[in-house]
């Protein structure tokens, strides 16, 4: 232990500026001085700096006090601190309140007084002489040498348990096997460990080689995949744009390139360099340009009226704000309006810094005109086709057999068919209104051929409603509408307005609850009309706008022919069968913005045919085959039309009429479809993508101070430069981005590696050493074990930025290897775990939740790389946000077993199963980390844990007999938590599947339903009922705290 | 103990359950797990703020009719008779003052359109209010307009994000989120902020994005939880097919016992707060469809409400809904109707969004009026900003449309300890500036903020080193005069 080293503990300083610990950089004895940086800063910053800081434009006198020159400075007879004389700093009396000064800080500033230890605090200091040290950041990391007694002791010990002694505690003990298997496992690669490894480990403790272990981790390709999920929340990587227009990118190659760089252990300082400037190396390769994919994985802003301009300089800023937090541990944007308030970065530093980024080939445009683009050609797309084509195979074989199998069927209906298209065949049923009203006050007249007419009501706009009898047909799966000219209407044409036309906006199939005030629209698919004409608005014109509720979009024939009558059929998406419970309508909604352009003579027809009966105006297969008789009929009088007098061309048409209907074949067909569509997406994936990359433009922008952060306000012109205060400007003047790159990680700057070292250990222990990893600033928190961190960051320097040797570093410590309980004692004295007397113990981010409950169950799918897939999520999510504009498809087959890395995530609309994530939007460096009903909800019913748990229980299933309840859930427990259960554990699972066995035994079609999830395939039915219970009672495993809990 | 922390302790008397089993195993999960639902809060994590509320709060909740897009107050509310002889002609530079314009009509000249709406003087505090809006002008003297609303964004996110939140970039709590931080709910069986988006099917493109109800630096168990107009009103909510309540009863029964014994022996207190979310979620799985299914309201509901009030995931069956919220506690309600932005065709577009909420917001005011909870709940109607007097497109002709404006609009509130039948500010003759008693967004809040009992200077939380406040930096001033 160094011999200068002494401690002060201020528990009143603590208290008065909100911090439970401070940072500590050494010593022991009451009698040393006290550490401006330590202890004084904070005061000053917490307390004063608002007003007499750095940031010129709002201090409110000449005084300053984040500087020494300011805060002794002669202020007219007196100075705020006079080193080594308390009695003539003036400072004390307004922080004392003595009597004729104002108190300071002042009332309106909303601070409580300082404490009287924090008075004391100050006043020794400057009896001391009012020493001033830079902010400690600022100053080079400096490894102190660590002392030869201190043997092998790995150094982060002995950093930790010195610090632990002065405190009078010790570390607590090594980490059960089992913990300590699951701790690595997660840690390094983001999965739970098998079952299986924990008896590859090695019975006794002094036979397990943690190091050999944390060797085989490193060596994974999940390693890649769990250090690059840390970069992509800091690179607010996303697949699609943000903001209004959101479109989709093609930036997935960049992910991979991460995952690359993670498991090819590229030195940071490269990983660095290439990511700002990539393009800028001497003959960059295609892979050093996708690297500086980086910078641009911003939100992009496609917003309507929305100037690119402005755009563009939200990109630069963003980019700037970036480095700050993720390299450099600044919260640079605070000088996007004003000078910095508590770390001395001025607007203009800031400017000079975004100068850099302010020359990119760009115009501020979003989704396909945000170039520069670089076209690449992934090679990580063919497993994604593979896998879909065998999908696809599959869906087609097994639609075929579905066609097959209802050969039988069709053929027995084949003679029902004749029967229905007897002649006089009416395949559309016109409609005879029970009841009819409008909105405006048209009358509606009904006549006994179905027509009705409308008289000239004046109205300007008018929504038509008719009930359809109950009686009228049995189900409906289509609505066909006549719109008939007439000489009584203007100019002989189709309505009293002046010009005869009609535009029909939207049609809506509701059913009204006769008991209960319900209203359901049904949804209608498509709708087909004779002829499409255009309206005086051009929006106007095809009949499928009639089926969204936009009246700037409808049906017209204006400047078609007029015709006796115009039809248009529409499809339902599903149809609707009559039951006599409610209240049926159709309404003919007529809201557009040519006044008076209302039907004045229609018939509304119904059907209960499906597919292309209701697709087209062509006649229906059933139509055709009436037809057929009667022309048999004419031909042959007196002859029966039998099956075998159907034209092979019409059987063929009735079949398909015949699969639309059936259930099995909708089913088949639809996934069918799913996977054809799925395939060409990854075929598209594996062709050339435009990536969103960084070029400069032939000739450079001049960079302004932007007045307040308003982006065309340009104050002074400023030249590309680094922060002042981060390390002296090189002798040669820093240009352009790759010797900014090179900047960030040069060895003089102080910030880079200690940052990056703080991100590393945060993803380890919950919390990094210093807990604010995006502010190493005045208003950060101060390191929990400074030395530490510093020692930390110079070795990570020396070892040539090595991400690999850092992680085995912190892993092989006894420190991380703690045992994670905690005393009750221990708990209050150190909550938040500052002083490392424990393991961490927090709960896994979801994601890794998601991915380690496939690896548990096997489904997990452990492709590396490819094309964003679509994770199953509940229906609905982005259909309600884009108001249809984009659906969500989750993926088939194995594709759908993904890691959570490759998932799709939709900017607007992050995955619904990430209950807590960073949101992409910009750069965030801390985890989200809460504790709310919703994950409970997401844990126990998504689809993915339900089909693990499934999956899980199946599989232990597989390897007992039904007879060993009690192995089963030995198995499944230890799968999950790599332990056995204990008496007690094992007593509650068996008493709930104990619960849930004799329900599914006697409930067996609800054992059905719980097994029948997702894709996966049926289950003999003489497992059902294990399987059931065993389901339930594996999903409450996987719910268990401990399971998604790093311990 | 602060209100908050008694708060957390009342949530954790979790229904007593009985035991199916009596092996000695069973016994101390069991035990264990009575102990910890006995077990009192930890300390609040309030930043530098006192306790809440400061005094006694004349709302006790707040119902935020959020309308998205941009409102005309031209159209609606600002009546401004004399542009009627200023129409075609350029707006002068002198009421301009060099404000910023959207991309969308920048370099193109500013001519004056004219309301085209008619305006009528209303009841006994004779507002005036459009003839576009004939039920909420109805119930004119139970609101207090504010017609001298200031912003300073111009564009749809960042300026609804200001409205909300207080700033105008992401990550700013959203204003329910700090009444749910401060004050919690009255319900324990339901979140203390909700929100309700209006189901369009399309028209809009506007997208509503979760940060606008987000909970920003808070912890996130105070962010607002989105009500979906579908099948699952939360997600995740339904237990999958073949699991009864009572298996998931005793499958949540057994989690939490092994739980607990993981309490005992690690000491980690977060999973005491674990064992209360899933018993949380397992009250929401009840709660939830209890307050969504309107199936109970009598026929007189509906009329009042109107015709859409039938249709699930409209606006007006969105304001029943905020009703039934109401009733049960719910802290922070808001509800969000979008596609109030109209460039072009404003006649055509305006109206139709007038009919989706004029009748409705004027039966959700009568309706608490006449359940007497007006008296303690807030409602808020209003949107991110203003609209430009000056015509966008041919502004003589129906596809006259108007652009974003931020130097003024208006909105409503009642109830909850306003004014009721006045009208408060006003704008210059154009309805461009804020010219009388201008209010800042900032000063909704800090006046929003007092009558839910808390001075919004004291009200604070500490983030990365900053105490950050609803109100922000900027001075902000609670509108007394609007006090009732």
């Amino acid at each position: 232990m160094p011999s200068r080293c002494g401690c002060r503990k201020w528990p009143s300083v603590a208290l008065a500026v909100g911090f439970c610990l401070h940072g500590w950089w050494g010593g022991v004895g009451a009698a040393e001085p006290v550490d401006f940086n330590r202890e004084v800063r904070p005061l000053l910053s917490n307390n004063c700096l608002v007003c007499h800081g750095f940031d010129e434009g709002s201090r409110s006198t000449d005084l300053r006090l984040d500087t020494r020159e300011g805060a002794i400075a002669d202020l007219g007879g007196y100075s705020a601190v006079v080193p080594g004389k308390p009695e003539e700093s003036a400072l004390l009396d307004r922080i004392r309140g003595v009597d004729g000064v104002e108190l300071m800080p002042p009332a309106e500033s909303h601070k409580k007084p300082l404490a009287p230890e924090a008075i004391a605090t100050i006043t020794q200091w400057i009896a001391e002489g009012a020493q001033w040290g830079e902010h400690w950041s600022f100053e080079s990391p400096v490894a102190i040498a660590i002392p030869a007694e201190a043997g092998d002791t790995h150094p982060i010990d002995y950093f930790v348990s010195e610090r632990l002694k002065i405190e009078g505690l010790s570390m607590s003990r090594r980490a059960a096997k089992h913990t300590l298997l699951r701790r690595l496992s997660f840690d390094l690669t983001g999965l739970a460990p098998a079952a299986s490894e924990i008896s590859k480990l090695g019975e006794t403790e002094d036979q397990i080689d943690w190091s050999k272990w944390v060797d085989t981790l490193l060596a994974s390709p999940h390693y890649g995949e769990r250090m690059a999920m840390w970069w992509l929340d800091g690179a607010r990587y996303s697949d699609t744009d943000g903001f209004q227009g959101d479109s989709t990118r093609q930036n997935w190659p960049w992910r991979d390139w991460v995952v690359a760089a993670f498991n090819d252990n590229m030195p940071f300082d490269q990983f660095t360099i290439e990511q700002f400037a990539g393009d800028l190396l001497p003959d960059a390769t295609d892979e050093q340009r996708l690297a500086t994919c980086f910078h641009r994985n911003h939100m992009h802003n496609g917003e309507g009226g929305r100037d690119p301009a402005e755009s563009r300089v939200d990109y630069v800023l963003d980019r700037t704000n970036t480095v700050g937090t993720l390299w450099l541990g600044l919260t640079l944007g605070c000088a996007q309006c004003h000078d910095h308030k508590f770390d001395p970065i001025s607007q203009s530093d800031y400017y000079s810094l975004t100068a850099f980024f302010n020359s990119i080939d760009e115009t501020g445009a979003a989704g396909g005109g945000a170039k520069p683009f670089l076209a690449y050609k992934s090679t990580m797309a063919q497993p994604a086709i593979d896998e879909t084509q065998q999908v696809l195979d599959q869906m087609t074989a097994s639609l075929d057999q579905v066609k097959m199998d209802a050969e039988d069927s069709f053929a027995a209906q084949l003679g029902r068919l004749i029967e229905t298209a007897q002649p006089p065949y009416q395949p559309w049923t016109v409609i005879q209104p029970s009841a009819m009203r409008t909105t405006e006050g048209t009358v509606l007249t009904k006549h006994f051929d179905g027509i009705i007419t409308a008289n000239d009501s004046q109205a300007v706009q008018d929504d038509y409603f008719l009930e359809v009898p109950s009686n009228a047909i049995d189900r409906i799966t289509g609505i066909r509408l006549e719109v008939f000219s007439d000489p009584s209407h203007n100019v002989e044409k189709y309505s009293y307005a002046e010009t005869g036309e009609f535009i029909l906006t939207n049609v809506k199939l509701q059913v009204r609850g006769r008991d209960d005030s319900s209203v359901t629209d049904l949804s209608l698919s498509r709708a087909s009309a004779s002829v499409e004409g255009k309206g005086a608005d051009s929006k106007y014109g095809r009949a499928s706008g009639t089926l969204d509720d936009d009246p700037r979009t409808g049906w017209t024939t204006r400047t078609k022919p007029v015709e006796a009558v115009q039809v248009v059929v529409f499809e339902l998406s599903e149809p609707l069968v009559l039951s006599g419970d409610g209240v049926v309508e159709i309404a003919l909604l007529q809201r557009s913005l040519a006044p008076r352009e209302l039907m004045a003579k229609f018939r509304v027809s119904v059907t209960n045919q499906r597919g292309n009966a209701v697709r087209s105006l062509n006649p229906m297969p059933l139509q055709e085959l009436s037809d057929a008789i009667v022309k048999k009929n004419e031909s042959e009088v007196g002859a029966a039309f039998t099956v075998q007098d159907i034209p092979a061309g019409l059987r063929s048409k009735l079949k398909g009429q015949f699969l639309t209907d059936h259930e099995p074949w909708q089913i088949a067909a639809e996934k069918q479809q799913k996977a054809a569509r799925q395939l060409n997406a990854a075929k598209k994936a594996a062709g050339s993508l435009n990536v969103t990359v960084l070029k400069e433009r032939s000739s450079k922008r001049k960079t302004h101070v932007l007045v307040r952060g308003v982006w065309n306000d340009h104050g002074d012109e400023v030249e590309p430069g680094v922060l002042p205060v981060v390390m002296k400007q090189p002798e040669k003047k820093i240009q352009d981005r790759l010797q900014l790159g090179r900047w960030i990680v040069s060895a003089d700057n102080p910030l880079t590696s200690r940052v990056i070292v703080n991100h590393v250990w945060q993803l380890f222990f919950g919390a990094g050493l210093v807990r604010t990893p995006g502010d190493f600033g005045a208003q950060g928190e101060v390191p929990t074990h400074p030395r530490l961190l510093d020692w930390l960051a110079v070795d990570f320097m020396e070892h040539g930025w090595d991400l690999k040797h850092l992680v085995r570093r912190i892993v092989t410590s006894e420190t991380y290897q703690q045992d994670s309980s905690v005393t009750k004692a221990l708990l209050e004295r150190d909550p938040e775990n500052q002083l490392l007397a424990r393991g961490a113990r927090f709960r896994l981010p979801s994601w890794m939740i998601r991915d380690s409950s496939l690896a548990t169950s096997g489904l997990l799918n452990r492709t590396v790389g490819g094309p964003p897939i679509f994770a199953y999520q509940p229906v609905g999510v982005w259909q309600d946000q884009f108001m249809g504009r984009f659906t969500y498809e989750s993926t088939l087959g194995p594709g759908q077993y993904r890691r959570t890395l490759y998932t799709f995530w939709r900017r607007s609309s992050a995955p619904t199963f990430l209950f807590d994530s960073a949101m992409r939007r910009t750069c965030e460096v801390v985890p989200r980390r809460t504790n709310t009903p919703l994950h409970a909800l997401t844990l126990l019913n998504d689809v993915t844990a339900l089909e693990a748990a499934r999956t899980l229980a199946g599989k232990v299933l597989g390897q007992h007999s039904k007879a060993k309840v009690d192995l089963r859930l030995k198995g499944m427990f230890q799968a999950v938590l790599s332990r056995l259960p204990n008496e007690d554990e094992l007593a509650i699972l068996t008493r709930e599947h104990h619960a849930a066995h004799t329900y599914y035994r006697q409930n067996l079609s609800a054992a059905k339903a719980l097994v029948s999830v997702g894709q996966l395939p049926e289950v003999e039915s003489v497992y059902v009922v294990d399987l059931a219970a065993d389901m339930l009672t594996a999903s409450l495993i996987m719910n268990l705290d401990e399971s998604i809990t790093h311990e | 103990m602060n209100d908050i922390a008694e708060r957390n302790s009342d949530q954790l008397s979790v229904t007593r359950r009985y035991f199916l089993g009596q092996g000695a195993g069973v016994g101390i999960g069991a035990m264990a797990l009575d102990g910890m639902l006995a077990r009192r809060a930890g300390a609040s994590d309030l930043g530098t703020s006192d306790r809440v509320p400061h005094f006694a709060p004349k709302a006790k909740r707040v119902i935020f009719l959020t309308q998205s897009g941009g409102p005309s107050q031209l159209e609606l509310y600002d009546h401004k008779p004399g542009l009627a002889q200023l129409a075609g002609e350029k707006l002068p530079d002198s009421v301009r003052g060099g404000q910023r314009l959207s991309g969308m009509t920048e370099g193109k000249p500013q001519l004056v359109m004219p309301a085209h709406s008619t305006f009528q003087q209303r009841g006994q505090s004779g507002a005036t209010v459009s003839d576009w809006l004939p039920h909420i002008a109805e119930i004119a003297d139970e609101l207090c307009f504010v017609k001298s609303m200031v912003t300073d964004q111009i564009n749809h996110a960042p300026a609804m994000t200001k409205f909300l939140t207080g700033h105008h970039l992401t990550g700013r709590p959203s204003m329910g989120s700090w009444f749910s931080y401060g004050l919690g709910s009255e319900n324990r069986d339901l979140p203390d902020y909700l929100v309700l988006l209006s189901k369009m099917k399309r028209g809009s493109d506007q997208p509503l994005y979760d940060h606008y109800w987000g909970s920003g630096f808070l912890p996130s168990e105070y962010q607002g939880v989105k009500l979906r107009s579908a099948k699952d009103p939360v997600l995740y909510l339904n237990d999958p097919e073949g699991l009864p309540r009572e298996l998931r009863r005793g499958m949540l029964n057994g989690l939490n016992e092994i739980n607990a014994i993981r309490q005992l022996q690690t000491g980690d207190p977060e999973i005491t707060t674990r064992i209360q979310q899933y018993e949380m979620a397992y009250r929401m799985q009840a709660s939830v469809p209890d307050l969504t299914d309107i199936s109970d309201e009598p026929e007189s509901t509906f009329e009042m409400y109107g015709p859409d009030s039938r249709r699930g995931g409209s606006y007006a069956a969105n304001c029943i809904l905020a009703r039934r919220l109401a009733e049960r506690g719910v802290r922070f309600i808001q509800l969000f109707h979008p596609d109030w932005d109209h460039h072009s065709r404003l006649r055509s577009w305006c109206t139709a969004r007038c009919r989706d909420t004029d009748q409705a917001s004027a039966a959700l005011i009568k309706d608490l009026k006449q359940r007497g909870m007006l008296e303690d709940t807030l409602v808020i109607w209003g949107g991110e900003f203003g609209r430009s007097p000056a015509g966008q497109g041919k502004w003589d002709s129906p596809e006259g449309g108007r652009d974003h404006h931020p130097r003024c609009f208006t909105i409503w509130m009642a109830g909850g300890g306003v004014k009721s039948g006045v009208t408060y500010g006003a704008t210059d003759d154009y309805s461009y500036n804020a010219v009388v008693d201008p209010v800042h967004v900032r000063d909704l809040h800090a006046t929003v903020l007092h009558l839910m009992g808390i001075e919004h200077e004291r009200f604070s939380y500490r983030s990365q080193g900053l105490d950050f406040r609803l109100t922000g930096v900027e001075p902000a001033r609670v509108v007394h005069d609007i006090l009732a």
